[in-house]
């Protein structure tokens, strides 16, 4: 089984770095190989909307950097963790940046009627199951209700199931843990 | 004598001069302009690009009495340059002590024919303007963004008159000082063809793309399962 996570922290500090070691560490213990890559520190362009990964390079963005690479770590993965600091209800840029370019090479151009609405289907067989964390200073209920409506969305729009949950900067390991368990375990991830 | 209200037009396509966003957000700045206000125009391509850039972009956040974000929906929410844009300004907002009253409405385009695919989108905006202090105008919302495709609004006849419909009462309710018009969010929203149709003729233009380029063999391919 195999495992990426995907930290979506803007700079040092971002206070995603004991998140992180929390998440690697129980996936692992699952007996998930991981994959833990601090988007921020690769080279990943902006997606240009051009549509190549759907036709000039079906499946493959035609930017050559390490968008790539994450997009081919994803695919091949069974188990997908985001980790970002909650924007505006949403997203860091840094996360935002990647998810933009493995978005469509996953998905086929053709657009169909799918449960009572239109999405593009997938182009392949499945896609990985979705965990997500966000991380806010303090509670803010309607960013906290925003942040999981918006990873709702994702997982209609890619196809796949989707968990989501927040974390406050100022909780201790012990509370961390315990919510990255819970989360994983609703996931799927401990069974 | 009162000075003349400044709006300013942040295009968040990657696709900049020729893309939907440019469409929409380019007519309504005209109606605004029509109202009296004066106008500017950026593009987050460029805004976070550089120093200097990003110098530019927040001298004119600093002066704008309105400001419009146009962009496309992405993965059901902005696109990435945007949101970088946006946290940008969102920084520059909590250190500065500004009293003057701005405003923002948000223009979101999908390809996908329901216009509801962008409520989280316009939520997301809404939080911005929150965050950084500034006044919530209202949200307009397009599906089937194909039908526009980057032409100007002028050109396309009747086939967007309920878009330029929207655009024009949205424009005048903000030179009253009012939000966006539920008539004009209303309008907009509505399907410019049947959702069949739009399904149709969008997958036939995909197929003929798809020839155009020479890929059709390769459409259904799967690059990152080979060698696994």
């Amino acid at each position: 089984m195999k495992a990426v996570i995907l930290d979506g922290s803007r700079a040092e500090g971002d206070s995603l770095n004991l998140l992180s070691e929390v998440v690697m560490s129980v996936v692992e213990r699952y007996g998930y190989q991981v994959d833990n890559i601090t988007l921020r520190h690769e080279k990943i362009g902006s997606c240009m909307g051009c549509f190549g990964c759907w036709l000039r390079t079906p499946g493959m963005c035609v930017i050559d950097d390490d968008g790539r690479k994450v997009a081919e770590k994803v695919i091949r993965s069974d188990l997908v963790v985001y980790l970002t600091p909650i924007t505006f209800g949403g997203y860091s840029s840094e996360l935002k940046k990647a998810l933009d370019r493995i978005a469509c090479p996953r998905l086929l151009p053709f657009l169909k009627k799918t449960g009572g609405e239109v999405h593009h289907p997938l182009r392949y067989e499945s896609s990985p199951t979705l965990v997500v964390f966000g991380v806010l200073p303090s509670q803010e209920l309607e960013s906290e209700e925003l942040f999981e409506i918006l990873v709702a969305r994702n997982a209609i729009n890619m196809h796949t199931h989707a968990h989501s949950s927040i974390v406050y900067s100022t909780e201790t390991f012990d509370v961390v843990q315990k919510k990255v368990d819970s989360l994983l375990d609703r996931a799927g991830v401990t069974r | 004598m009162n000075r003349a209200k400044r709006a300013l037009l942040l295009v968040g396509s990657p696709r900049g001069l020729a893309s939907t966003s440019e469409s929409l957000g380019t007519y309504l700045l005209q109606r605004l302009n029509e109202h009296g206000f004066e106008t500017e125009k950026t593009y987050a391509t460029v805004c976070v690009s550089s120093d200097r850039n990003r110098e530019i972009l927040l001298k004119l956040v600093n002066s704008a009495d309105l400001l419009i974000l146009a962009f496309p929906l992405y993965v059901d929410s902005l696109p990435s340059r945007l949101i970088a844009t946006l946290e940008l300004i969102a920084d520059h907002k909590m250190t500065e002590n500004a009293s003057v009253r701005q405003r923002l409405v948000a223009i979101v385009n999908s390809g996908f024919p329901e216009a509801r695919q962008n409520d989280t989108a316009i939520a997301i905006c809404r939080s911005f303007a929150k965050e950084a202090g500034i006044e919530w105008v209202g949200g307009l919302a397009l599906g089937g963004g194909q039908m526009i495709a980057g032409r100007p609004l002028s050109k396309l006849g009747g086939r967007v008159r309920k878009v330029t419909k929207a655009l024009d009462l949205t424009a005048a309710a903000i030179a009253e000082g009012q939000p966006v018009p539920k008539q004009a969010a209303d309008l907009i929203s509505k399907p410019m063809i049947p959702i069949r149709l739009y399904i149709w003729m969008a997958n036939r233009g995909w197929s003929h793309r798809l020839k155009e380029y020479g890929t059709q063999p390769k459409l259904y391919d799967q690059p990152y399962l080979i060698n696994t």
